[in-house]
């Protein structure tokens, strides 16, 4: 069974910089994985642990510098690792994006049984992502998963949990899933587990390998594009308590349970 | 004449259309009259509401009309009658294809935000997130949808165009308000009913079972008129017992304990008790923070409380431009006094 697990590196959103003309300092912000993206990891960890002749292969989309979320997922047990990286690539909404990684999953994996992702990026915050790949490659999708209750070859099945509903559905692969809640346990990597990942080539991909033109993908290739951006200002009319501070929130408190 | 279209979401259970529906279709009324003022050849519009279902409530379609719907289209079959978004997004598909428009809007609940990346995508369109602005622009001679939203964990504000039509946008309850007085509630010759001719059998994803999970531990900050958070600044001197402190003081008082990112992530508060982008998203009559910094991450799931007092011994703090009540001091000797009054 091989299973592909998709990867992103984004800001750390609680160290955003900003440049004097209230731009993103994007040279100077730190990066790290997805979170949701690191629950995917576990999940296909967890069923590669449960059958024999299980591929992972870890695929991110970005910059050289996310050549460090692709190791990572190795370091936690996957057994590939696919970096497409071009500056063609930048730019890309999540309708382009999802076309290149719908691209390189048929051009490049081929044969594949369940695609893994998280349910949303903390950057872009749109899960989007993950629906539109499922549409490009023709096959089901599940997202808002909180549980995967088995997979093999044929069928997987989860829950989904939205709202306070739990649907538990039957879904037949390839498809894909996006999960939104981790394992009870997450597996950080040791050090032999970086080790054993420095030795794993990883198949870095440009655009031309994929038959994408620069009309395709990036800016150009991008149905939707930023007009402007923005800090968002916030002003209120604040007043300060300075003399009999817990009477008065008591007071606040009891107007409120009237 | 241009179509402005709304995609209205029914409740499989009772057939009425959720809030969120009326909402949207205020907003795309006021796009219309907005347009009018535009100096462009085709300024005029219409807005159509789109529903799939199979049975719809009449009082619903009422209500539709009321807060400024021109044409209602109900998109009927039987196969309708489903948890699918494969099914509705190809029956779209099947009415759109002859019936095209300029500007789709959608509800970002969560199945809406399923539903409307599929339907895009099959579209070759663009979709725009989760927006809190939308306004009509005019822009090499044509009328464009400004949609803005939230980025970078609210840091940013970003406005995006769409370059094809249509022009999709999805948008969270409660962004907008519903008016019921743009419309009227004639019916007559404005509401349509649509038979799918190729209806979806689907086969791929098997619905085995659906129940009602209420986690003991979810908590209901949904019915919670006073909510208590607790900050970093409650840990300082590096002990939790404040946490609890606090906890105590919420349940003599009938009011919720929540937290922020930080004492979550540092494992002194658990998880279901997280207000912000990635907890839980609040709005009680009153809101106190305690020793809360204020990162924009907790702010965008509590500013819209009715009433916010913020208490943290930093005076520059961030928390403060977002309250109602400043407080300047040690929130810990707060909670102490706090609770000599319960």
């Amino acid at each position: 069974m091989n299973i592909i697990v998709c990867v992103k590196q984004v800001p750390d959103v609680d160290d955003i910089k900003w440049t004097k003309d209230n731009n993103l300092d994007r040279t100077n912000m730190l990066s790290r994985l997805n979170q949701n993206d690191e629950w995917a990891i576990d999940y296909a960890v967890k069923i590669k642990k449960q059958f024999k002749d299980v591929t992972i292969t870890a695929l991110s989309m970005g910059p050289m510098q996310a050549m460090d979320v692709v190791k990572y997922a190795i370091a936690k047990g996957a057994d590939k690792g696919i970096l497409l990286s071009d500056k063609l690539f930048s730019g890309s909404d999540t309708y382009a994006t999802a076309k290149i990684l719908a691209c390189a999953i048929s051009k490049i994996i081929k044969d594949y049984d369940i695609v893994l992702t998280g349910q949303i990026a903390s950057d872009g915050d749109t899960a989007q992502t993950p629906v539109s790949l499922a549409q490009m490659l023709d096959i089901p999708d599940v997202t808002n998963v909180v549980e995967i209750h088995n997979a093999d070859k044929n069928a997987a099945i989860v829950s989904q949990k939205i709202n306070n509903v739990i649907n538990m559905f039957e879904v037949s692969t390839p498809c894909l899933i996006a999960v939104k809640k981790p394992l009870k346990e997450t597996y950080k990597p040791k050090i032999d587990d970086y080790i054993r990942a420095q030795d794993v080539l990883v198949n870095v991909v440009n655009a031309g390998q994929l038959d994408l033109k620069r009309e395709d993908i990036g800016i150009m290739g991008s149905p939707t594009m930023v007009y402007r951006a923005f800090k968002p200002e916030f002003s209120k009319n604040t007043v300060e308590i300075k003399d009999n501070i817990s009477k008065q929130i008591v007071e606040l408190m009891l107007k409120v349970n009237e | 004449m241009g179509k402005i279209a709304v995609y209205l979401e029914s409740d499989l259970n009772n057939n009425t259309l959720s809030d969120v529906s009326y909402e949207l279709i205020t907003k795309a009324r006021q796009l219309k009259i907005s347009a009018k003022e535009i100096d462009c050849e085709n300024n005029d519009f219409e807005v159509v509401g789109i529903v799939l279902c199979k049975n719809i409530d009449m009082d619903s379609v009422r209500k539709a009309f009321l807060a400024g719907l021109d044409y209602f289209v109900h998109i009927k079959d039987e196969s309708l009658d489903t948890f699918s978004q494969n099914v509705f997004s190809l029956s779209f598909m099947e009415y759109f294809s002859s019936n095209p428009c300029e500007i789709i809007l959608f509800p970002a609940t969560p199945y809406g935000r399923i539903l409307a990346p599929r339907i895009t995508t099959m579209l070759d369109v663009g979709l725009v997130a989760d927006c809190t602005g939308l306004e009509l622009i005019k822009k090499n001679e044509n009328i464009m949808l400004a949609a803005t939203r939230p980025t970078f964990g609210s840091e940013l504000m970003a406005t995006i165009l769409s370059k094809k039509n249509p022009q999709c946008a999805t948008v969270r309850p409660k962004t907008f308000v519903a008016d019921f007085t743009l419309g009227s509630d004639d019916i007559s010759n404005r509401f349509f009913e649509y038979n799918l001719k190729y209806p979806i059998n689907e086969t791929r994803v098997k619905l085995l079972r659906s129940f009602f999970e209420k986690e003991k531990n979810d908590v209901d900050f949904d019915n919670s008129k006073i909510i208590l958070a607790a900050g970093y600044g409650l840990y300082m001197g590096k002990n939790p017992e404040y946490f609890d402190k606090l906890k105590k003081l919420a349940d003599k008082i009938n009011a919720k304990f929540g937290a922020s990112r930080k004492v979550v992530d540092l494992n002194l508060v658990s998880k279901e008790y997280q207000i912000g982008q990635t907890g839980s998203t609040v709005s009680p009559d009153l809101y106190i923070t305690f020793g809360i910094s204020g990162a924009v991450q907790h702010v965008v799931g509590m500013k819209n409380s009715k009433k916010i007092i913020a208490i943290n011994s930093d005076e520059k703090a961030e928390i403060f431009k977002y309250a109602d009540y400043k407080i300047v001091a040690d929130a810990k000797k707060i909670i102490d006094e706090l609770l000599g009054y319960f």
